[in-house]
This record gives C-alpha cells, structure tokens and sequence, in this order.
C-alpha cells in the first residue's frame, strides 16, 4: 500500500458523523462490562473501608477504651430495643432490597446478549422483519469471500430499536488491513445497507488473525 | 481479568441476595416468635453471645479485618483491570469502529521482523503506545539490524491504519553458534 492510501483513509475517517452511531457502533465491539465493573469496584471499597477501619479501630488508633468495648456494643442493642418496630422494619426493608439488587445483578449478567430482529418496515397489519440470524449470515458469508480475509462471523447486537451489527474477521497473515476494511465497507457493508433499505447500520469490527498455518517440518 | 470479572459478578450478586434473603427471614422469624432461642436458618443467638463477649482489639477481630480489606483491594483491582485493552484502527467509514487486540499487532510485527535475513530470533510485545522488539542476531551485525528492524517495524505501522502510532523500541543480542 501507498503513503498516499493512508492519507486518505484518516481523512475519510476525521470526516463528521453523528455521535450516536459513533457510540453504537463503538459499543457493538464487545458486550459492555461497565455495570458488573463498577458494581464489584464498589463493593471493593466498601469491603476495603470497613476492613481498614476496624482495623485501625482494633490497633487502638480511636483510643484505647474505644478498642476494648464489646464488638455488639451493649450502647447499640439498647438504641435498637428501644425503637423495636423502626428497627425491624428498617432491617427487613434493607434485607429485601439486598436481596433484590443481588438478583437483578447476577441474572443481568448471566442474560445472554440480545440478538435483534432487523425491523425493516413496521406497518399497521404487515411488517417486513429480516430475522437476526439471517441478517448476519449474509454479511459473514460475503465478508469471508474478500481477499485476505479467511473466516468472519458476524451477529446483531443492541436494544431492537438501535442494532448494530458486531463482525469479527480473522485476517490472512499477508493481508492488507486497509484495503480489507475499505472493500468490507464498500463491498459488503454498502450491498447490506442497500439491499436491507436502511441507510445507517453502525458496525463494530475486531480484527483477529487466522491460525498460522506452519511449514511442514520435512519437505 | 475479563473472564474472573465474568464468573466474579454473577456470584457476587447471588451471595449478596443470599444474604438479603436471610437476613429477612431471621428478622421476620424473631418478630414473630419473640421467645425462641435458636435461629430459623442462621444459628445468630450464638453469634450474638460471642460477639458481646469479644472486643474489638481481641484476636481475631484485626486478623479478620485485614483479610476483608485484602479481599476489598483485590476485588477494586478486578473492577479495574478488567478493561479491553483493544487497539483501535481508523475505519474509512465513520459508521464503523475497528479494534485489534495487541496480540494481533504483536504477531504481525514478529511475523516480520523474523522475515528478515539477518534476525534468529525475535520476541515482540505490543499494546497502543508502544511496540517493542527482543531480536537476536547472528554472530555480529547486531548494530546495523537494530536500525534495519526499526525500518521494517516502521514500514509496518505505515501500512497499518492504526488510529494512534505506537512507539518502536528494538533490542538487538548477538547469539553465538552456527548458523
């Protein structure tokens, strides 16, 4: 490939788009890992905080008579009896919504990733539906027949109101990634665009490289 | 750190919803039998009957809260670490957003790299800022293959369109023996 190709290509690539299909098709690339993230941050430092201080707290860092009360501290358990109905009720609400956050979050993430329908045509009594399988089929099937590129898989991915497609190419050793991402824009990605009749589908594609083929020992 | 922030999530909320769930149910149990001594599911009056015994700067309550506080950092270092940490490319449509994984770009430099005449052997490890190449030469020449490597590995990233070019380091051993 020539200097001049790549020139053209970041120029191509700075020109102005809508920052919504940006965000979806960056967010195509890979299931989002954000909530279980910051969800296991936060317990993190709840667990590390308390640890920390009572730690600090057993050291006799907040005074010597503090360290040598009774870890149910008689002080507490008399606040408690002394408002029973606020207390129990106050432990059963905070029980409850444990329990639930704790569902919510471990079927979230254990759901398997939505696979959309491409909804072409959303009449009253018709409407014209590609199904997400076939959809994506078609583009791995024409992907894979582009010049370096040995296998692709490709499936829908995103909320039915917004999907994008997630493709994932497994390169030849010798191919040239420019031209293979330029040929699967024009090629595979304008023929989908313009047979399914839709005019923005954001993508997001992973690069991968195929297995190397080794040189047989003997010859 | 993707995969264990995987398994680490699904368990953690279960044991949180676990806890919640017991928690109701010895809380509505003591409510409504006020004088049983033993615990529905959880044995709490012991516990309760320890726990006032014990202080807070007994063994082995700062034992205890060490290990909580380890357990804290570690799962704060999952939640971190377990970044993509892909590679972005420039696509030519803005409408597509391309990644590798440093892996590929390090295959691809290294499948290069050891193209060359003079190279017997190369180690590369890659990631978006910074490629760096372990070549061995052979018997001497080290000097002009260092810059030889840095041309090809160059050329490379040339041909690449990497959304932000990464910086080559090579390293050049002799190694002795015969070719």
């Amino acid at each position: 490939m020539t200097e001049q190709d790549t020139v053209v290509l970041t120029k191509e690539a700075g020109a102005p788009a809508d920052p919504a299909v940006r965000r979806r098709s960056r967010s195509a690339l890979a299931r989002s890992a954000a909530r279980d993230r910051s969800l296991v941050v936060l317990i993190g430092l709840v667990l590390l905080a308390a640890g920390v201080l009572v730690a600090l707290l057993s050291y006799g860092v907040f005074g010597v008579p503090r360290a040598s009360r009774p870890l149910l501290d008689p002080m507490i358990v008399d606040a408690l009896r002394a408002q029973p109905l606020a207390a129990r009720i106050t432990a059963i609400v905070v029980g409850a919504l444990l329990a639930l956050l704790g569902l919510l979050w471990a079927a979230g993430s254990v759901r398997p990733e939505r696979r959309p329908d491409l909804v072409l045509e959303a009449g009253a009594e018709t409407s014209i539906v590609v199904s997400s399988g076939a959809a994506a089929d078609a583009v791995a099937t024409e992907a894979r027949r582009l010049p370096g590129v040995a296998k692709a898989r490709a499936r829908l991915v995103g909320p039915a109101t917004a999907p994008a497609l997630r493709v994932t190419l497994w390169l030849a050793d010798d191919a040239d990634v420019a031209q293979v991402l330029r040929r699967f824009d024009d090629e595979v990605l304008g023929t989908a665009r313009e047979s399914l009749g839709i005019t923005t589908l954001p993508v997001g594609v992973l690069l991968d490289l195929d297995a190397p083929t080794r040189a047989p020992r003997v010859t | 750190m993707r995969v264990l922030l995987r398994v680490l999530a699904p368990l953690l909320g279960l044991a949180l919803a676990a806890a919640g769930v017991l928690f109701v149910i010895e809380v509505v149990a003591a409510w409504v039998r006020p004088v049983a001594t033993a615990g529905l599911v959880v044995p709490w009056p012991q516990w309760r009957t320890t726990l006032e015994q014990l202080s807070w700067d007994e063994n082995p309550v700062p034992g205890i809260a060490i290990a909580v506080a380890v357990l804290g950092l570690l799962l704060v270092l999952v939640g971190l670490l377990a970044r993509r940490s892909n590679i972005q490319l420039d696509a030519p449509n803005p409408e597509l957003a391309v990644r590798t994984s440093p892996r590929v770009l390090a295959r691809l430099v290294g499948t290069r790299v050891r193209a060359g005449e003079d190279v017997a052997a190369a180690t590369v490890t890659a990631s978006a800022r910074k490629v760096s190449v372990a070549a061995q030469s052979w018997n001497g020449g080290a000097d002009g293959l260092r810059s030889s490597i840095h041309d090809t590995v160059e050329a490379l990233l040339d041909e690449l369109p990497l959304h932000r070019r990464p910086r080559v380091s090579v390293t050049v051993r002799d190694r002795e023996g015969v070719r």
